[in-house]
């Protein structure tokens, strides 16, 4: 990097259901949920608003009807830009890629202050008509498609084999679901804050199988605003950061399946991304204090779980089910509650994820704070962990 | 050999597209062969069929006709599913490792498990075949 890194300021909604039915008098409008969180975030970094070079918008979902969102934010928010204002969409990582631009655009210079920020709202689209369209982004649409392929049911796939080649129970599978809710209901942006039970996670309705319920991402929407800058900026704030210390990337050139057999639960796109990361960062896994997985299903986070090496491989399920990974365990995944629980606005679900590293290495976390958090890894994904994209953040007092 | 076809009382819920390239890919499997391509210099396999090798980028391929059998390394049933394929919901689909060397995602009939014996069956649906796997009738050698 040429020059590091830091997030000074941060705002986020409830996640849940924001959008309004069609035919509701009254309508929830992005720019008014969004624009208030800009400003709280703002007021949070103090430093003034001419400082904003740049804005990188997590791409809105189709149901958004005003398009070319980011500029039009410009607009609502008088924000005149040196460095870039654009839109970025990398299917699941969106959220992290908005991220990533902004930490780009810092570190070249382009501009002293960015923000990440995104809304997306989804939640009055019908599940079958949505998933008419992301049939559509996961897997070819000539090949895959034609056989109803939805996202989730890859990873359920995942879930089939992981059983098959380690043995693992199910019941421990399904405990990440639990210890994710025991989370969230300490997480007042959560969509769900209701506890839930093994039990009930165990004989919820079936979904993509073996998966249930409360082991898939519900649908709902949400909003973020991340503002990032030069750590020389947050030097003069004077405030607590986040200080951006590594970072890793890699994508590994298939689009969903690889035709060449390979070992698919091994995640090795997140292996890469992670070692990339930790190298970057000079530090090992055991080093953190806490990691905020992108993972929509619970097999997905005990596969991301054993790939950044915060859990041996084969092992992931069962030390969920042990308690390694709840809060107060050696190592605290998803302290948010996760795409489970806290929620899966997917377009943002990268910014949500960042949001989270940052109340908890800016010691606002509350009740679900990890006590003395000073180093935090963020990941996420696109496909089947086709690709990952992962942050190793810092606490700076 | 032919490959078994099953006969479909609808038609296809998403139906693929045909290319002039892979025409021959859909027009093999409705008479009943699963095809693919391979580079020339490469000898490597693909799936889906291209009109150059991946691996390599040479456009020199040949169409192969695969045994369409294999084994099963994953599978689940959707039951959440897309509006189109409600009608055939809850659906089977898995992934199948070729003896070829090739993976493929499809269909699967009946319930295998995993790393079980398959093979292909086409699908005749009402307007066009698409292809599938299930429990092998023959053990292989």
């Amino acid at each position: 990097m040429t020059r590091r890194v830091a997030i000074i300021g941060a705002a986020a909604s409830p996640t849940g259901k924001l959008q309004t039915p069609p035919d509701a008098p009254l309508q929830t409008l992005e720019h008014e949920i969004l624009a208030p969180l800009v400003i709280q975030a703002m007021a949070i970094a103090g430093v003034p608003r001419e400082e904003i070079g740049a804005l990188v918008l997590a791409m809105c979902r189709p149901y958004t009807l005003q398009k070319y969102f980011a500029t039009f934010m410009a607009n609502y928010l008088r924000l005149p830009l040196k460095g870039c204002i654009m839109e970025v969409l990398g299917n699941g990582m969106t959220g992290g890629m908005a991220f990533d631009q902004a930490i780009n655009t810092v570190a070249l210079g382009h501009a002293d202050v960015a923000l990440a920020l995104g809304i997306n709202m989804e939640s009055q689209a019908a599940s079958p008509e949505h998933a008419m369209s992301t049939m559509r982004a996961t897997g070819d649409v000539d090949f895959h498609t034609i056989f109803g392929f939805t996202p989730i049911a890859w990873y359920a796939m995942d879930a089939v084999r992981y059983m098959h080649d380690f043995g693992a129970a199910r019941a421990q599978l399904a405990s990440v679901a639990v210890k994710n809710r025991r989370h969230a209901c300490l997480n007042p942006i959560a969509q769900f804050r209701k506890p839930l039970s093994l039990e009930e996670v165990l004989s919820a309705r079936p979904i993509v199988e073996p998966l249930g319920l409360f082991e898939v991402p519900p649908r709902g929407d949400g909003a973020v605003c991340l503002v990032v800058c030069a750590e020389e900026v947050a030097k003069a704030a004077g405030t607590p950061y986040a200080l951006v210390r590594g970072r890793g990337f890699f994508h590994d050139g298939t689009h969903q399946i690889s035709d060449v057999p390979n070992d698919m639960i091994a995640f090795a796109a997140a292996q890469r991304a992670a070692a990339a990361a930790y190298g970057a960062a000079a530090i090992g896994p055991g080093d953190l204090d806490l990691a905020e997985l992108y993972a929509p299903c619970t097999i997905v986070e005990v596969l991301a779980s054993e790939a950044l090496g915060l859990t041996p491989r084969g092992r992931g399920a069962a030390e969920a089910q042990a308690g390694a990974t709840s809060l107060g365990g050696r190592i605290p995944i998803c302290t948010s509650g996760g795409c489970l629980s806290r929620g899966h606005p997917a377009y943002v679900t990268g910014l949500l994820t960042i949001y989270e590293l940052w109340e908890q290495l800016t010691h606002r976390a509350g009740e679900r704070q990890v006590a003395n958090a000073c180093l935090g890894a963020g990941s996420c994904e696109l496909g089947n962990y086709n690709a990952a994209l992962i942050h190793i953040l810092e606490a700076v007092a | 050999m032919s490959l078994p076809f099953i006969d479909m009382a609808s038609a296809r819920p998403w139906p693929p597209r045909t290319s002039a390239f892979s025409k021959p890919f859909w027009d093999a499997l409705r008479e009943g062969r699963l095809t693919t391509t391979r580079g020339r210099t490469s000898g490597r396999l693909t799936f889906p069929p291209k009109p150059f090798c991946p691996h390599t980028w040479e456009r020199e391929i040949e169409w192969v006709e695969l045994s369409g059998r294999g084994k099963l390394y994953a599978q689940t049933v959707i039951h959440a599913a897309p509006a189109a394929f409600i009608g055939e919901a809850p659906i089977r689909n898995g992934i199948v490792d070729l003896e070829e060397g090739v993976r493929v995602a499809a269909r699967i009939l009946g319930e295998p498990a995993v790393d079980a014996s398959v093979e292909c069956v086409v699908l005749r649906y009402t307007d066009g075949p698409l292809f599938a796997f299930r429990a092998a009738l023959t053990q292989p050698l």
